[in-house]
């Protein structure tokens, strides 16, 4: 790994990037040659959050061959480049990561920089860790360039202002597919949900939806599965904390805070004399119980709750490379009753 | 009758949840009861069970699922639990069961004792299959798994029309019938049980399961192909000198010395593994990714192969068996000191056949198909080799000039390699050859599911895309027909003829240098 002071010094990084890969093509074999799958750009800001993020970072860098650009707002100072390898069933995969401290630079430079630094024609994705979202110029400046925007809402940092930009930037950058970690989470649950109803049977009370309960560590959860169900089932906004069906009726949503950040702890649903409710199992956090009771009785079921790892959900936004319809109107339903 | 279009589409009318819209989801919408006949055997145990448990804990099974174990053994419904709990704890890549999803899991177990040649058990089974559709919700759907030794194949599906479980008899939902390889043990065979299969089941209901085609670098051929413009150009006889396919295993037979003695290296992988990863690099693009297109392909080029006329046999083919030899440098017996190996035996551990595609696109493209047991390296790939430059104007007269070649890794390696000549870097022109790598790194926390889990799980959704199809299965015996016929009349004498731990016998070497060609080292 080269140390560089300077962290505008673009040409110095250059020659160090050029020195690490023949450095490593040395270890190699003579003669060697690299891929590169995307640019990652990854902003941090939050020194407690620091850490996590640069572990997911490298993780997935790893596994897409990358030009890792870490723009580290915390106290780190200067650059570091770095060229690393990892075997992998008798392959090797290269990786490049510039690691620049930015916390004494300017939105312009950063942006600048980062620029300088991609590798050309090749997409860029920027995962934003840091606390402002719209309100930071070197957010605006590097989305305008990323091709995906990854973000997570969820968190004691977060609150719905979080939410409320990122309706907001959906209108600004039409052309970039936004992904929240906060929403992806949630996938298990919301198959846990849709799964009660996809019995015919019980298909009708989807319809008859009168009252929703949420409990979760975090507001951002709660507040997109609920998005979700309302965008969903055409759900207009009543107020605040309640949704109105397509016969007008009005639904009551209570958000209650419990449980780890980031988690969600049950949903309960009532349609007339019947309750449908998914909740996490006393005995295994990995396990949902679904039960239904009242009129339309069922017994309890357990499934597995699929939480989905951060870095894989982080790999599934790099994947996708068009806007989620289904995320977005969801995003749009929270903005609305967030008001 | 109920219909089964074979298609991913559920019919459940789960499509109707409008929760369902846009959900990235990979549970099986249709709910189904799975029954597994040869319930008591290893491949139920170390396969098939942990991979629908490991289906269960992914959140892949339907809500509404039962799973029937039929078998000859004696045993309770709570027995059987307790046995695929065992096989499950010893085998699932999920170790060991977890609860309260085991006890969930299980309760939807249930077992079956029964001949197979006795209808009355089989309307035993009848009855637990509506049992299930009542209480479990399986709503009529069925998925046959055939864990048997091939020799009852037929006697299942017979009885199953005799109880009127087969679909033609079926007021409600669908049914399919996986079938375990091999599908026959020559032409007539598996025509024969095709015929049986055919008057119970339609062709879109049988599912001939071949673990291989599961396997995720097998599916990366058609990404490669097809999601890339820059190799269909010049993959054609223009271009391309010959294609190798390899199949190479460093593993014996591995307490199987009974059922290899019958089947050989050509029955056991070369009509089947070898023969699909040929159609997958030979066939025309289909349409589109779905399952009759991509078959319609496969079924194309097979029956485009030229017929080896069997006084050419030994020009185009290589036969061998091995020795005892040094493993990663541990001794390990010849083949036919193995367990359950006659010990004058004639079957042969490896072999390699030369075929020919009669088409526009590889007219006279040698297409050479090896597969061996207690080989140097386990080492699956193919290589497409292409043709020497026309003309020579760079290089050293001392250079070598490769030709560049293609490789697609099955494994254990998985990726592509390019090898190409480049110049190197100094006064001089010196070329040489070097190689371009890539794979994607593996996943963190994500494993790609192992085959079984795949194909069971497509199976269950309708989807053959990864299945056989019979026509191919056809034209994969027809084509190797001669050679078994050849190899059957004249009992080679020199066996074993190589060392374990080697690259293959001399014979099949030969076979290439009399091509002007030669094999890539395994």
């Amino acid at each position: 790994m080269s140390h560089i002071e300077s962290p505008t010094d673009v040409a110095a990084i250059q020659e160090e990037l050029i020195k690490s890969r023949r450095v490593l093509g040395a270890d190699i074999e003579s003669t060697s040659a690299s891929v590169v799958t995307m640019n990652f750009v990854v902003f941090v800001d939050d020194p407690a959050h620091r850490v996590w993020v640069l572990v997911r970072a490298q993780l997935v860098a790893q596994k897409h061959p990358s030009r890792l650009i870490v723009l580290d707002s915390t106290n780190a100072s200067g650059v570091e480049v770095s060229s690393a390898t990892r075997e992998n069933s008798g392959a090797t995969i290269v990786n490049e990561r510039v690691h620049i401290g930015v916390q004494k630079l300017d939105h312009a430079s950063i942006i600048s920089l980062t620029q300088e630094l991609s590798v050309p024609h090749i997409q860029t994705v920027l995962w934003w860790s840091g606390g402002r979202l719209l309100q930071s110029r070197t957010f605006s400046g590097l989305a305008q360039s990323a091709a995906t925007v990854l973000v997570d809402s969820s968190g004691k940092v977060r609150g719905e202002e979080t939410i409320r930009e990122l309706g907001e930037f959906l209108s600004r950058f039409p052309g970039v597919v936004l992904n929240d970690l906060a929403f992806m989470r949630l996938l298990p649950w919301q198959e846990m949900i849709a799964q009660f109803f996809d019995d015919p049977a019980l298909r009708e009370d989807l319809f008859s939806i009168d009252g929703l309960r949420i409990e979760s560590g975090s507001d951002a959860e709660a507040l997109y599965l609920a998005g979700w169900l309302g965008s969903r089932l055409s759900w207009e906004i009543a107020e605040r904390d309640a949704f109105r069906d397509r016969r007008g009726r009005r639904i009551p949503f209570e958000k209650i805070d419990k449980g780890d950040q980031r988690r969600v702890q049950s949903v309960v649903l009532t349609a007339g004399a019947s309750t449908y409710r998914a909740a996490l199992s006393e005995a295994d956090p990995h396990v949902v119980a679904l039960s239904v009771e009242g009129e339309r009785a069922k017994p309890v079921r357990y499934m597995p709750l699929q939480n989905i790892g951060n870095t894989s959900l982080i790999e599934r936004a790099i994947l996708v490379s068009s806007r989620d319809q289904i995320f977005e109107t969801s995003l749009l339903t929270v903005r609305e009753l967030l008001g | 009758m109920a219909t089964d279009v074979g298609t991913r589409r559920p019919s459940d009318g789960a499509a109707v949840n409008p929760l369902r819209a846009g959900l990235d989801s990979n549970r099986i919408t249709d709910p189904l009861n799975v029954v597994f006949f040869g319930a008591s055997g290893d491949l139920t145990k170390r396969m098939l069970m942990p991979a629908m448990y490991n289906l269960r804990l992914n959140d892949v099974l339907p809500t509404n699922f039962g799973i029937i174990g039929f078998s000859r053994s004696e045993k309770s419904h709570y027995d059987f639990r307790e046995e695929m709990k065992e096989a499950v704890d010893e085998f699932s890549r999920s170790g060991p069961v977890k609860e309260p999803l085991w006890t969930d899991f299980a309760n939807r177990l249930h077992y079956i004792q029964g001949s197979f040649d006795d209808p009355e058990e089989f309307k035993d089974l009848k009855r637990q299959l509506e049992e299930n559709d009542e209480k479990l919700g399986t709503a009529g759907n069925r998925l046959y798994y055939l864990a048997t030794p091939p020799a009852v194949f037929t006697k299942v599906v017979q009885q199953l029309a005799a109880v009127g479980l087969g679909p033609k008899d079926q007021a409600k939902g669908w049914s399919r019938i996986v079938v375990e390889k091999p599908f026959g043990t020559d032409l007539d065979s598996a025509r024969a049980l095709q015929a049986e299969v055919m008057k119970v089941f339609d062709e879109k209901q049988v599912y001939r399961i071949d673990h291989y085609l599961g396997k995720e670098p097998v599916q990366d051929i058609m990404a490669l192909r097809f999601a890339n413009v820059m190799f269909e150009p010049i993959w054609n006889r223009l271009y391309v000198d010959c294609v190798q396919i390899t199949a190479a295993e460093t593993v014996g037979v591995e307490g199987r010395g009974g059922y290899y003695e019958h089947a050989g290296a050509l029955r056991d992988m070369i009509q089947n593994h070898v023969m699909n990863l040929l159609a997958l690099v030979a066939m025309e693009p289909p349409i589109s990714p779905n399952a009759d297109d991509v078959r319609d392909e496969k079924f194309k080029v097979l029956s485009a192969m030229r017929p080896i006329a069997e006084d050419q046999v030994s020009r185009v083919t290589a036969r061998g068996q091995y020795g005892p030899g040094l493993i990663e440098g541990k001794p390990v017996p010849g083949y036919r000191e193995e367990e359950s190996v006659d010990p004058s035996s004639v079957t042969e551990t490896y072999a390699c056949v030369k075929f020919l595609i009669d088409n526009w696109r590889w007219a006279e493209v040698p297409f050479y198909l090896r597969s061996g047991k207690r080989l140097a390296r386990k080492h699956s790939e193919i290589a497409v080799k292409f043709r020497g430059i026309p003309h020579r104007i760079f290089g050293e007269a001392g250079d070598q000039i490769e030709t560049n070649t293609l490789v697609m890794k099955i494994q254990p390696d998985e990726g592509v390699s390019l090898r190409f000549n480049a110049k190197v870097p100094g006064p001089k022109m010196h070329i040489r050859g070097v190689t371009m790598d890539f794979n994607y790194g593996t996943g963190f926390g994500v494993e790609s599911a192992p085959a079984y889990e795949r194909l069971i799980a497509d199976a269950m959704r309708g989807d053959a895309t990864l299945f056989t199809r019979w026509d191919a299965v056809e034209q994969a015996w027809q084509a190797v027909m001669p050679v078994l016929n050849r190899w059957s009349d004249t009992r080679t004498l020199d066996f074993p003829n190589y060392l374990a731990g080697s690259q293959g016998p001399q014979s099949a070497d030969a076979l290439l240098v009399a091509d002007g060609r030669e094999w890539r080292r395994i």
